[in-house]
């Protein structure tokens, strides 16, 4: 047995809700093996401490969010819970069907947290704000009472979220990328987490080791001292994603022990990443179009590269329908 | 043919909205099924029409002019407004050519030769160094020094080699080549680095003017311009579609004007033609925009046969500066490809060179998925 430690708490922005500092990412939760492991990995992760739960309407089709919801059932007043809506430009009223989607899928009446998914696009921040734009959903859907917090998440470029906080729109929450790497190339640690503190808006890091775990593969640093780096800054809480749980299980102790980092520690971490960062190789969701989401493209009507990994299971996932994108409710 | 205000202006507008350009061009790319509530979009309904060559763009004979020159900066040199690109001289069809093309080149008054250490291993040194033979004080030779993070010993020997081949005691602009990775100004600046070998280079007569190019992102050109050194020149993108994407004409180019630095644009057509081959712009528009802003001294453009030639000085012997509107229609029209995909020398790896990469120990192009 397990024994039930917990997990650090931190303040949601400028909020007295309590989050805990590590979370549980939604989209390696619809890579898990099944359904029971999905399950298995959301029980054990609250069991281990962890209240701050990570989804998307769009992640692998409708998957995270249904396994997440059947994983939460009966706990849902436990945790702090986000999704995020996948209009990628498109008008608040497709907003409104994405959000009922996600609040059927995940068996609640409520979202603690629903942001802007993916906003990776120089004209974003202008499709965002528009008349009739996502802006008004995420408005309305905290009138309604459906949603307690909004924000907005991307990993492309850090003056596309300088661009959106500018819009004038007040966020709750802003999700970026944060990790040593960033620290030293087109960094959201430098022009965007400030801002953020400043405002006494809620920074929520992603991709701690770097998306998919490519600095771990080659041998640049270790799981925990990336979980740690990204743990140490001023961010309401870290998403990391797991599909197995003896992943969970090593994230849940680092979580459980974190003692945080001192400042040459920190610096020492930044410095390590420096000669691999120069190029962005281990961040090429911020530079290359390859790693755009092509159902994002499709929405802003960029033309798709039919060689890109995404694109190439994408047209898998949708051979049968005829849909690029995942099924909106009538 | 030309950049005269009523053609330019015709051509813009008959274009419309060319939504399409880049769903028609690219035989890997496939247009988007139509969505119904699509904001950002041009109407997918429009027709994609053809982009028409200017008239007398091609093939027509070049009547004798002299190009269009501007200050060179601060250096009280007179430079034309079109330079000649050094990469392209080592893929021409071989020394005779190149020989006839500087010959006419300089006959129509352009007089700025671009070039580096690395092109083609020395050869396009080589090649510019032949065909100026004589001819030496009627131009701007510029090369540029290729250490990618190493030293000023290296440097120094890249300057007495590019001398070497370029049959000349001395270089009018030496620039550090490909300044395009974030550790790329910490190096440069570093003690011992290339900026004092720049310096030397100075004080020994063996250069007159330095400066700096990269193609990868502004904030890189900004970290170089704000480390402190007095830099005599800059180069960097300058198109119609950077206006929307990371872009170098507004964040670099005022500053470097503002500190009267000589500009030199690049990539006018997108580094490969990228712009013109998917009917993006027509090469006169691409030219005359780049040519057209306003703080630029000139333009590299890649010549690498007479025809290229002869349509570069078909579009500058017509040459009249874009008006304000002008620019703004191009820029409007370039916005529809704000994500990048003309301009991938900003994202991808595609256009940094392997010694470079090598330099920084990174790994190749082809160890990568994009």
């Amino acid at each position: 047995m397990q024994q039930s430690k917990t997990i650090p708490l931190r303040n949601f922005g400028g909020t007295d809700v309590k989050v805990s500092a590590l979370a549980l990412g939604g989209h390696h939760l619809g890579a898990a093996k099944d359904e029971t492991t999905a399950v298995e990995i959301v029980h054990r992760a609250v069991d281990g401490g962890i209240t701050f739960f990570d989804c998307c309407w769009e992640y692998h089709r409708g998957k995270s969010e249904d396994w997440l919801g059947k994983g939460l059932k009966g706990m849902r007043d436990r945790v702090f819970l986000m999704s995020k809506v996948c209009t990628h430009g498109r008008d608040a009223s497709l907003a409104m069907q994405m959000l009922e989607q996600s609040l059927r899928r995940l068996q609640t009446d409520h979202l603690d947290l629903w942001q802007i998914h993916g906003v990776s696009f120089q004209n974003d921040p202008a499709l965002f704000i528009r008349a009739n734009g996502a802006a008004e959903a995420l408005s309305k859907a905290k009138e309604q009472g459906k949603v307690r917090f909004v924000g907005f998440s991307g990993h492309k470029d850090p003056d596309i979220h300088l661009a959106m906080l500018n819009t004038g729109f007040h966020f709750d929450a802003v999700q970026m990328p944060l990790n040593p790497f960033d620290f030293n190339f087109f960094s959201f640690e430098h022009k965007v987490l400030p801002v953020l503190v400043e405002r006494g808006i809620a920074p929520l890091g992603m991709k701690p080791i770097g998306g998919h775990g490519e600095p771990v593969q080659h041998g640049v640093f270790t799981a925990e001292e990336l979980l740690k780096y990204a743990m140490c800054l001023p961010v309401a809480t870290t998403i990391s994603g797991v599909s197995e749980l003896s992943i969970l299980e090593q994230n849940l102790r680092i979580a459980q022990d974190f003692i945080p980092l001192s400042v040459p520690q920190m610096d020492a971490l930044r410095e390590r990443a420096k000669p691999y960062a120069g190029d962005g190789h281990f961040e090429l969701y911020k530079t290359s179009i390859k790693f755009d989401n092509p159902e994002a493209r499709i929405a802003h009507d960029f033309p798709l590269d039919l060689q890109s990994v995404e694109v190439k299971q994408m047209i898998y996932a949708t051979q049968n329908t005829g849909r690029p994108y995942p099924q909106v409710p009538e | 043919m030309n950049c005269e205000d009523t053609q330019v202006g015709t051509e813009i507008s008959r274009r419309g909205f060319l939504k399409s350009a880049a769903f028609t061009g690219a035989a890997s790319m496939i247009s988007s099924p139509s969505m119904a509530q699509n904001p950002g979009a041009s109407n997918p309904e429009q027709s994609n029409p053809a982009v028409p060559n200017l008239p007398g763009e091609y093939g027509t004979p070049v009547p004798q002019f002299q190009s269009l020159r501007r200050p060179m900066g601060k250096t009280g040199v007179q430079v034309s407004i079109l330079g000649m690109g050094g990469y392209h001289l080592g893929t021409a069809a071989g020394q005779a050519e190149v020989n006839n093309m500087i010959a006419k080149a300089l006959d129509h008054g352009i007089n700025f030769f671009d070039n580096a250490w690395e092109y083609y291993k020395g050869m396009s040194e080589e090649r510019l160094g032949t065909a100026l033979k004589g001819k030496r004080d009627q131009a701007i030779v510029m090369t540029k020094v290729c250490t990618h993070g190493r030293k000023k010993d290296v440097a120094m020997r890249m300057l007495e080699e590019s001398l070497v081949r370029l049959q000349t005691d001395h270089l009018d602009v030496w620039q550090v080549h490909e300044v395009v990775y974030y550790n790329d100004p910490e190096k440069c600046y570093a003690p011992d680095g290339v900026l004092e070998a720049l310096s030397a280079a100075k004080q020994e007569g063996k250069a007159r003017f330095v400066g700096f190019t990269g193609h990868k992102n502004p904030s890189i050109h900004l970290a170089m311009l704000n480390g402190g050194y007095a830099f005599d020149t800059v180069q960097m993108p300058l198109n119609p579609l950077d206006y929307s994407y990371r872009s170098f004409q507004q964040q670099v180019l005022p500053v470097a004007a503002a500190r009267g630095l000589a500009v030199f644009g690049m990539k006018s057509m997108g580094g490969s033609g990228e712009m013109i081959v998917n009917g993006v712009l027509t090469p006169a528009e691409a030219l005359c925009y780049a040519m057209s802003l306003p703080g630029v001294s000139t333009t590299i453009s890649g010549i690498d046969s007479m025809e290229v030639l002869d349509q570069n000085l078909r579009i500058l012997q017509s040459f009249k500066p874009l008006s304000a509107q002008q620019i703004e229609e191009l820029r409007a029209h370039g916005k529809q490809f704000q994500d990048g995909r003309y301009e991938l020398f900003k994202s991808t790896v595609k256009y940094d060179g392997d010694l470079g990469r090598q330099q920084h120990e990174f790994p190749s192009p082809a160890e990568l998925p994009a």
